[in-house]
Formats: structure tokens, sequence, C-alpha cells
């Protein structure tokens, strides 16, 4: 009866283990300078509004100081749940890989800003409404003299990012690019 | 005991295996009628958006276009495009993860083709939105 009981708790806390393919960690990373690094924070304990551009106001002033220098603002934002799949975590990736690639210095600068936003965390409702992002979802917005543009890649991240990385950082570089004019 | 812990073990890692696994759906009733071609491509591990795309453009197509489907005016694809088998078609339309695409037809050559997977991922937070926009485009497809 022991060995069973055992067993069961062993199957169960296998169940647990496996059973979701995702990742569960919270990932709320704001990176404001240099290379992109990726912080593993639990969303539960995470500091509320850190990371939401729409409700921190120091965030906003370093924006629009930027715009005062006469030029555009890059914000890079990777939007995702707390159970990933594989896609939305290649996506992650892959624009980190762009971003310290091809951008470090404008990273180092400020000119670009790149957040990775929870959306089942509750601090982060506001930017999440902002950008209709409900699931995972990449999003690159330019800020220049107090207008914004935005530009929806998701579609372009779930085709690529996973099995064709070197053609979805093309399209992401291109568009930053773009943007940083 | 061991041993059966071990089998219930290797029964649970098998049918991790496969749990996320979909049947490729392929329906296509009459080439010499076909006007549209509705594919929707995925990877094998899909999230629930994934999914919700696929149910929407079901639902779309059994909702208003059965007969055009019945008479093979329409075809559907679902494919997985990490299967060896759909390599092909998937290089074909540029399909490495989840892509939606429309292609037209016209006396059995193909015409056009609209990438429709950026609109997709925009649009499926809403099931209405998605469903009204995506009847619009066939209906226009098929004009």
């Amino acid at each position: 009866m022991k060995n069973l009981l055992e067993t069961l708790i062993v199957f169960f806390a296998l169940t647990f283990m496996f059973g979701c393919n995702c990742d569960n960690s919270c990932k709320n990373t704001t990176t404001q300078s240099g290379n992109v690094t990726i912080e593993k924070k639990d969303s539960s304990r995470s500091p509320s509004n850190k990371d939401s551009v729409s409700t921190n106001s120091n965030e906003k002033n370093k924006i629009n100081n930027n715009s005062k220098t006469d030029l555009p603002v890059v914000l890079v934002y990777n939007f995702h749940v707390t159970n990933r799949c594989p896609t939305c975590i290649a996506i992650e990736k892959a624009t980190t890989k762009t971003l310290n690639t091809y951008f470090s210095a404008e990273l180092k600068q400020g000119r670009i800003k790149r957040k990775i936003l929870n959306v089942d965390d509750e601090a982060n409702n506001k930017i999440s409404e902002k950008y209709q992002a409900f699931g995972s979802g990449l999003f690159v917005t330019r800020v220049y003299k107090g207008k914004e543009i935005t530009a929806d890649l998701t579609g372009d991240g779930f085709k690529f990012a996973k099995n064709k990385e070197g053609r979805f950082m093309e399209i992401l570089k291109n568009k930053i690019s773009e943007y940083l004019k | 005991m061991k041993n059966l812990a071990l089998i219930i073990f290797g029964i649970f890692l098998s049918l991790q295996g496969f749990s996320q696994r979909t049947a490729d759906t392929i329906i296509s009733n009459n080439p010499q009628k076909l006007k549209v071609k509705v594919l929707y491509f995925h990877i094998t591990h899909r999230c629930n958006t994934c999914f919700s795309i696929e149910a929407n453009v079901r639902k779309t197509l059994n909702d208003y276009f059965k007969s055009k489907i019945d008479s093979g005016i329409i075809d559907l694809y679902i494919l997985d495009c990490e299967l060896p088998e759909n390599k092909e078609i998937a290089n074909k339309y540029e399909a490495f993860g989840a892509t939606l695409a429309l292609t037209t037809y016209a006396d059995k050559k193909e015409l056009k083709t609209e990438d429709l997977t950026n609109w997709a991922f925009q649009k499926i937070h809403s099931s209405e939105v998605f469903i009204s926009e995506l009847k619009t485009k066939i209906e226009t497809l098929l004009k």
C-alpha cells in the first residue's frame, strides 16, 4: 500500500512537471541600456507598474526627453501569457538576438527601449489594453515629437521565429531601422 | 510494484508525445470547380491562439460556405507545417509556423495568394470580427 501511494505521488508529480510544455516562469524585463538581458521573476512577486509605460511617469519622461533631442525613440514590446508556447518563447529569443546583434548602440543610447510583459500580470493591464495584446504579441512603436505609430509584428513572429529565425530577424531589423530614422 | 510504476510512467510519456498532435485536414471535393483554397498551417506544438484561429476558420466556412465546400468551389487545408509530408507545400507558402493564406483559382489554374497571417493574429481576439472579416474576404475572392 505504501509502495502504491509512493508510485501515485511520483506519477502525479511527473504529470505536473511534464503536463505543460510551456515556460511557466514570468519574465518581466525592462532594458534601458546595453545588451538585452533576461531576468526571471515570479509574476506574483514582481513590483507593480515597474514595467508599464503607461503608468510609469519616469518611463514617460525618459521617452519624452529623448524626443527633445529630435530623434525618434523605438519601443520594442514582447507580450506573453504565463503559460507560453514554443513559438512565443522563440519570438522573444529572436527579438533579443536581433537587438543585441544589430542595435546594441541604440540600446545603450536609450533610443530603443525593450520590454517583455506578461499580459496575465495585473500590473500590465493598461499597456496590454493599449496594444490590444491579449496573448503573445510583438509590437514596435516609433515615438517622435509626441506622436506614436505602431507596427504589429505578431503574425510574422508566429510565421517565422521558430523555424526561420533569420527571416524573422530580418523583418524585425528592417522595421526597427525604419522607425529609428 | 516498481514495474507497475515504470509501465505507468512509460504510458504517460508516450501520451505526452502525442497529446498535441492533430491530424491534417484536407477537404477538396471538386478541383474542376475550385475558386478559393483556404490554407492554415500550424506547428506541431500549438498554443491557444493557433487553435483558436483554426476553430474560427472552420466556423466561418461551416456557417457561411458549407454549400461551396460541398460543391468543391472552396477547399480547406489545415496542415502541420513541421511534418515531412507537408514540407513541399509549406515551403511554397513560406509557412514555417502558423500561417493563414487564401489562394484563388480559375479553370484549375492558380491565380494569386493572399497571406492573412498578420491579420489573423491581430483579429483573433474577437471571434465576431475575425469571422465577419474573413467571410467578407472570401466572398470578395469568390466574385
